[in-house]
Order: structure tokens, then sequence, then C-alpha cells
């Protein structure tokens, strides 16, 4: 119970901070921390609730979050075979693979609905996601309650 | 052999992913789904949050920027902020009267009924890569895809995808929007293209001989069958004849300003009257 709600304050405090800064995910850590602590049953239905409020927020056909949390979800399980999965330096290379996947996301989903799309804008997001992905992770690893944690070595 | 198994996942994924965006590029019914849900949602997320902002912003100047202080300072200074608060609270409502008093004096074309809403949200998330506002009505105030949206200046866009409670306005400076208008003085038609966020917008297919002057303005033609005819939209800023195209190169200056939106009227069309032989 406390899990779901910790869970869904956090969805609510994410939806409202991405309205101060559009074209950003302020959510994609929470998924990250819930594969980082090994729940999977939270990162699935966490995983579903952002794909809705994304696709229900954003302005393309429905697709562009399954192919963004899917390819976050790969970008995470193929560097932690290289990589630390709780070091900062793991999670600015997250970071910056967020920015080309934002870029690469929307372009494919331009291209299938055959829309234009602003690059220049799509660029300063990419670098922006890629800013932003590591200080909400650390972030939230300072405000992730300790009851919840399945692994200490958790930031 | 792993190899190959990855390569068969990925392509099976592909197939899978494929099918469902097309499959709901024909129904609509995820998008149907996910505005129901994620829009609907955080829509009732960001209405109170305005809310919640002005408290927090109270919490921080009474705690943090009062601590230290004596108390008759404390209330002396109190006492000054109230008065300041309740000076720019009126103030604000004073404004907010012209403007809700100026989308009041705006009439509706015949055969159409407009309704208030209020601006919740700029676009949002990663998902949001074209000019969007969030709207606080949806289908259940009657609201559509395709429902004109104006504000006192002019046409802001159309919704492009509604929820029960929420809606998603596509703005008219968006690079994909298009909406077909004609000179107000001169009657030269075109299709006013966007540009994206903050630039211009481009005047297409304007006949090279076209009377057409600068600062004219531009108003909605009607044939789109999305917006009705006359609603002013945007005011010529320049013309150039090209010697190597068959159409004038005409930008116009949006009248809205997609900054400031806060309120805005949804168009709505009325049902036609039956005739007495109906």
């Amino acid at each position: 119970m406390f899990k779901a709600l910790w869970w869904t304050a956090f969805v609510l405090a994410g939806i409202w901070a991405q309205s101060f800064l559009p074209g950003v995910d302020l959510l994609a850590a929470g998924l990250v921390v819930c594969l980082q602590e090994e729940d999977w049953l939270a990162a699935l239905w966490l995983g579903l609730a952002l794909i809705f409020v994304q696709e229900g927020v954003g302005s393309l056909a429905f697709g562009y979050s399954i192919l963004w949390y899917g390819g976050l979800g790969l970008l995470y399980f193929l560097g932690r075979r290289a990589f630390e999965p709780e070091s900062v330096l793991f999670m600015c290379l997250l970071g910056a693979g967020l920015g080309l996947l934002h870029v690469l996301c929307a372009m494919a989903s331009g291209l299938l609905q055959g829309i234009e799309l602003p690059l220049r804008r799509l660029a300063l997001e990419a670098v922006l996601q890629a800013a932003v992905f590591p200080v909400e992770w650390l972030a939230l690893g300072r405000v992730f309650p300790d009851r919840l944690r399945r692994h200490e070595h958790f930031l | 052999m792993k190899l190959k198994r990855i390569a068969v996942i990925l392509l099976a994924g592909l197939f899978l992913y494929l099918t469902l965006y097309t499959w709901n590029l024909r129904t609509g019914h995820l998008d149907t789904f996910s505005a129901h849900t994620g829009l609907d949602f955080s829509g009732w997320v960001l209405r109170p949050g305005d809310w919640i902002a002005d408290k927090a912003v109270g919490f921080w100047e009474r705690y943090v920027y009062l601590v230290g202080l004596k108390q008759e300072n404390d209330l002396l200074r109190e006492d000054n902020r109230r008065l300041r608060l309740e000076n720019m609270t009126l103030a604000e409502r004073s404004r907010a009267t012209v403007r809700l008093e100026r989308l009041l004096r705006f009439a509706p074309p015949e055969g159409w009924a407009m309704e208030g809403a209020r601006v919740v949200a700029h676009r949002m998330g990663p998902a949001g890569v074209l000019d969007t506002v969030l709207v606080d009505k949806g289908s259940g105030q009657g609201v559509s895809e395709d429902t004109p949206v104006v504000c006192a200046e002019g046409v802001v866009g159309s919704v492009m995808r509604a929820g029960l409670a929420s809606s998603t306005v596509l703005l008219i400076s968006d690079m994909n929007s298009r909406v077909a208008v004609v000179g107000l003085k001169n009657r030269a038609a075109g299709i006013l293209a966007g540009q994206g966020w903050g630039r211009d917008l481009s005047v297409k297919y304007m006949k090279l001989n076209a009377a057409l002057e600068p600062g004219e303005i531009l108003v909605t033609s009607g044939l789109g069958g999305v917006f009705p005819k006359g609603l002013p939209v945007a005011r010529v800023s320049g013309i150039n004849r090209s010697d190597i195209s068959l159409f004038l190169d005409v930008r116009a200056e949006p009248l809205m300003d997609a900054d400031g939106l806060e309120e805005v009227l949804i168009l709505r069309r009325l049902p036609a009257e039956k005739g007495p032989g109906d």
C-alpha cells in the first residue's frame, strides 16, 4: 500500500514538474530506480502508467512512449553489463542515451505519421534530457524511502 | 546461436510494435484510451497545481524570509504584505476581468456556439513535440477533434485530441498546422502554414498576381471545413514576389500571443435547425 502511494505521489509530482520543462521526461528516473531495485512488478506497473501519461499529454499518435521506455529498459540492461548499475557515470551515459533516443523516437514517429518536426528544438531537448536525467536520479535516490529499498547499495 | 535469438526477438518486437501502431492509426482506440487516462489524469493533476504553487510560495515567504525578525516588525511586515498581496490580487483580478470582458465581447459566428476554457499547461512530456496547449474542457463538455479554438485576438488553433475533461489544442504556429485564409481587404486566398514556435507564419499557394498589402489582416476563408468563415488569424508582415515561383512568398504574424494564453474560447457547431418540410 505504502509503495503504491509513494509511486503515485512520484507520478503526480513528475507530471506537475514536466509542465515547467517542455519536451523533457522527468519520470524516467523512477523506472530506472525500480529496475535497479529489481522490483519487476513495480517497474511493470509504473512503466504502463508512464506510457499512458506520456501518450496522453503528448501530441503524437500512440507509440512514441513504447519506443521511449522500451529503449530506456534496453539501454539499462545493456549498460549494466559494462558499468556499475548504481554509478553516477552510468546514469550520465544513460541520460545521454536518452537524449539521443528522444530524437530518434520523435523522428521515427514523425516519419510514420508523416508530420514535420522542429529538429533544432528536438536537439535542445535532447541536451536538456541528458543533463536533467542524472540530477533527477540523484534527487530520487535521496528521497527514496528506506522501507522500499531492497538493495542497500543504492545511493 | 544467441545472436540469432536476439535478432529474432528484436524482429518479433518490431513486428508487434508496427502491428499495434498501424492498428491504432486505423482505429484510434489506443489514442482515445490514452486521452481518457493519461490526458485527463494529467489535467486533473495540473489544475490544483497553481493553488499548491501559491501555497508553497506563501510558505516560503512566511517561514524563510521572515525568520529572525522581531515580533512587531514581523506583524507590520505581515500587514504590509497582506495589503500588497490584496492589491496584487485585485490588480490580477482586474486584469483578468479585462481579458474576460474582451472574450465576452467576442461574438460567435452564426451557427456556432462558444464556451470558455482555461489553459492548464503548454506542451509537456517527451512525446509533446508539437506546439500545443492543454485546456480544461473535453468530450464531456462537447469538445471533439478539429473543434476550432479562438481567443479575443483571433484564431488559436484546433483540438487535436479530446479527453473527457481535458483537450490538447494544436496551435496555428505548429509546423503541421494549415488554415485556409483570405485577405480581409482584397480577398486574396491562400493557406496559412505554421513555421514553429515564436516564428512568423507563412502563406502558401497565394497567386503571384494576387492583391495583398503589408499589414492586411488574414481571416479564415471557411474552406477547410474546420474554422467558420471570417475569423481573424494573422497580419501580413512581408511580401516577396519571386521570379522563380508561381506563388507569392508571404510572411504573417499571428494575432494571438501563444505565450500569454490563459483563457480561450471553444467554438462548437450548432445543430442545423430543421425546416418546416423536414
